[in-house]
């Protein structure tokens, strides 16, 4: 056993595992891919640095005002905005983002403590705590202007809300990821996550339109959760700089007791998460299920008429795929949210849309090309390394991009459907002359977006995962020339919206889209037979590109 | 005289500086189970990777069939299965929906396909969890659903690159009767694999390629009886009396040695 030290030191282990993530960081730098991660790493930065220093101004502003207007107890009002961030963004990040896997580290010999302190140290170097402990920091530094001697108790209670809050998040963390281990419940996270985000867009519109008479209703809700606010971390240690202030310093002392308690809790709670991964449970994409059920006869595929097997199979196969990813079937509802976003507007003035319900449709109809651009633009990326199945196959590459495209047609039919539905809903139905033109357009739109998608799929192609948002990246030059051929097409489409418009004569526009869209046929055609000669010559690329693990 | 199954004549890749495979010739008769083996980076999956079609030769013909791969693709791949490296599967789909997919690529009719994919699943003991994606399988369902889409079409001749790298020993049972089935029906197997073992009790012709050129080729039995000189080319290279290994052959033919050197530290 020579060189072996006699003990392991914990000193020298978290060194180490220091020093290999920066080996990591460094090594990344060799890749143009890193340079650019590190290039926006750095932009980020520079963003959180500004928000922390303007929310920290702000909050200490307002922190300020709330002790000299006699109203300390208001402060909650900030610790729950900075608690509610603290503990939102990082689960968000864990969700959109990949992250770390500590439980790597136990392959070593680390004693539990090293790995519990690992994973308490990890989490102090995060934006949020950064961005957390700066906001406090302007909030200590309001109430000490505001009334000196308070300083030094807010700094303490504020030290101890911070703690906890950095306990919080590593304890919800730790059960987070035990969640986003298999694929199943990731994706879950990731639906209610979007659908989070796209509920608090909402909320503007519907507060415009039902703001005053739902006011009274939310002070009175407001009241009966006072109790429950008081009760919690931020309501408590507000309680503890309040009660301090008004001289009532056993409450104020008993309050910081209360949350150091929360916090030794806390401690325990994510000590039990951390030792079960500690005693070697497996938080790998581990089988989601090992129950067996009896074996059921295996039914045929669909049998679409007019289509030759491959390319019946090839749709079918794209449409099953598409449906199981719960993040494209909730890109796929975000019209319909925008046309609530934009017909909802406050009531008195009304919003674009609701001046000109007429133009809903088509908008929401163009608004429903463009989200599918990801998807027209990068027709392999889903499909991994099943790339090479096709190059084996013996179908010609310009089937299998028809059966795509197949799919994509009948998606954009789907959503048109739906979007006529809700303009009818929400505002009016579309005239029939808005959706004859409006259709003709997409007639003109939709070859040209799926012939240019179609060659820049086999030129540029991107894995991705259906299954997951963020880190979902296209390749530079499909973005930037998807951007360039929208501008065009919509462009284009508004032109001849306007002129046809403004010369009185509204059907010329449906018979130029017409004839744009004979031209669009053909070049679509062109596409297709191109594709075949451009995927063989490229397919070097495809399944590099494409057979890559991410 | 039967047509090869599989031959190649001067078969080359380069990838800008670099020649991965240099001028191979390769003759894989019919009904043949063939091993192709190499150490890491001998110019292996490249060459499988030309025979299937999933990349194009710098120069050099690819005969399958007696059909010009160049000149014949979609004729060819019809002939053909292939497990590639990545397997090549649709993670998003379940095991009997790419079973039957893959089936109407190659041309089956819909019921054809999806009673060929309840027979292949029931056969690679997949058939019990209807439900299941298949980027939730483990490593070794996925490669046996790979090999099952692989010879759903009843291919004349198979591609298998590291059939079984993952696979446990019940699987590769399984997996192994299977392929020996298909040899005896009169189908033409080609495989790599790192595992000699594996190659030496399927195997009836191996060859073995060392950066990018074969360095021999033939019958285990010739190998064995030649001790490779032949092909190998070394004068040196003794004629054995023993029976040689076909490890003992692979180490001779790329010219490795077993380390001699200790590590007086370990243990």
């Amino acid at each position: 056993m020579a060189g072996l030290e006699a003990s392991l030191n914990p000193r020298l282990q978290l060194a180490a595992i220091a020093h290999v993530r920066l080996q990591v960081f460094l090594h990344s730098l060799k890749t143009k891919g890193g340079v650019l991660e590190f290039a926006s790493r750095i932009f980020v930065s520079g963003l959180l640095t500004f928000g922390g220093l303007a929310g920290a101004i702000g909050l200490g502003v307002g922190a300020r005002a709330f002790v000299r207007e006699g109203r300390v107890e208001w402060i909650a009002i900030l610790l729950w905005s900075v608690f509610v961030f603290w503990l939102l963004f990082p689960i968000m990040g864990s969700v959109f983002t990949e992250t770390l896997d500590l439980s790597d580290l136990l392959r070593f010999p680390l004693s539990y403590r090293s790995y519990y302190l690992v994973r308490l140290a990890y989490g102090a170097f995060d934006p949020s705590t950064l961005l957390g402990c700066c906001w406090l920091t302007g909030i200590t530094l309001g109430i000490g202007l505001a009334d000196p001697r308070l300083f030094l108790w807010a700094a303490l209670v504020l030290l101890l809300f911070a703690l906890l809050n950095i306990f919080i998040m590593q304890m919800v963390l730790a059960w987070v990821e035990r969640w986003l281990a298999q694929r199943r419940t990731r994706e879950i996270f990731s639906i209610v996550f979007f659908l989070l985000m796209i509920s608090l867009q909402l909320l503007g519109p519907l507060a415009g339109r039902f703001g005053g008479a739902v006011g009274s209703n939310l002070k009175v809700v407001g009241h009966q959760l006072t109790p429950v606010q008081r009760a919690s971390p931020p309501g408590l240690a507000a309680l503890a700089i309040s009660s301090m202030a008004e001289g009532r310093p056993l409450i104020s002392v008993a309050a910081l007791g209360v949350l150091l308690a929360y916090a030794v809790l806390v401690l325990l709670i994510m000590g039990r998460r951390v030792k079960a991964q500690y005693r070697g449970e497996n938080l790998s994409e581990a089988p989601a299920n090992t129950s067996t059920s009896a074996a059921i006869p295996v039914k045929p595929g669909w049998n679409l008429p007019f289509l030759s097997a491959p390319v019946g199979a090839q749709l079918e196969k794209e449409l099953r795929y598409l449906g199981r990813s719960g993040p494209m079937m909730l890109t796929l509802i975000t019209p319909v949210i925008m046309l609530a976003v934009f017909g909802l507007g406050p009531a008195r003035n009304g919003t674009f849309l609701t001046r000109s319900p007429d133009l809903s449709y088509p908008m929401g109809a163009g608004y429903t090309l463009i989200l599918l651009t990801n998807l027209i633009y990068n027709n392999f990326g889903s499909d991994g390394s099943g790339i090479q199945f096709y190059l084996a196959s013996p179908v010609r590459l310009r089937s299998i991009i028809l059966g795509k495209n197949l799919a994509h047609l009948t998606i954009l039919l789907g959503e048109l459907l739906v979007v006529w539905i809700s303009v009818s809903l929400m505002f009016h139905p579309p005239t029939l002359f808005m959706t004859v033109t409006t259709l003709a357009a997409i007639l003109f739109a939709l070859p040209v977006n799926l012939g240019m998608g179609n060659l820049l799929s086999i030129y540029a192609p991107k894995r991705v995962d259906l299954g997951t948002f963020g880190r979902q990246r296209a390749s530079q030059v499909t973005v930037l020339l998807s951007l360039v051929m929208q501008a065009l097409v919509v462009g284009c489409s508004v032109i001849t919206f306007v002129i046809a418009g403004a010369i009185g004569k509204p059907w010329l526009a449906f018979l130029v889209f017409l004839m744009l869209a004979a031209f669009a046929l053909l070049f679509y055609r062109w596409t297709l037979v191109k594709a075949e000669s451009l995927g063989l010559e490229r397919r070097e690329l495809l399944t590099a590109e494409l057979c890559r693990v991410q | 005289m039967d047509l090869a199954a599989i031959a190649t004549e001067a078969l080359t890749r380069r990838f800008g500086e670099l020649t991965a495979v240099q001028d191979v010739n390769l003759q894989v008769a019919p009904g043949q189970f063939f091993g192709f083996l190499g150490p890491n980076g001998a110019g292996k999956s490249t060459t499988i990777k030309m025979l299937t079609g999933l990349l194009a030769p710098s120069s050099g013909t690819i005969r399958i069939l007696g059909l010009d791969f160049q000149q014949h693709p979609v004729e060819v791949k019809r002939q053909i299965g292939v497990v590639p490296e990545g397997m090549a599967l649709f993670g998003r789909l379940t095991g009997a929906e790419y079973l039957k997919f893959v089936g109407r690529m190659y041309g089956l009719d819909r019921e054809t396909a999806a009673r060929r994919a309840g027979e292949l699943l029931e056969f690679m003991q997949l058939a019990d969890q209807p439900k299941k994606l298949v980027t939730d399988y483990s490593h070794g369902m996925q490669k046996k659903l790979a090999l099952a889409a692989a010879v759903i079409h009843g291919p004349k001749v198979l591609f298998l690159d590291e059939p079984f790298e993952g696979v446990d020993a019940v699987a590769a049972g399984t997996l192994k009767s299977m392929l020996q089935s298909m040899i005896a029906r009169g189908a033409t197997i080609f495989l790599t694999s790192h595992v000699l073992e594996i190659v030496e009790r399927l195997c009836s012709h191996v060859a073995i390629i060392q950066r990018g050129r074969l360095v021999a080729q033939g019958s285990l039995d010739e190998l064995r009886s030649t001790g490779v000189e032949a092909q190998v080319g070394g004068e040196d290279a003794p004629t054995h009396v023993e029976k040689l290994t076909l490890e003992d052959i692979f180490l001779r033919a790329v010219g490795g040695a077993r380390a001699e050197q200790e590590l007086s530290w370990l243990g």
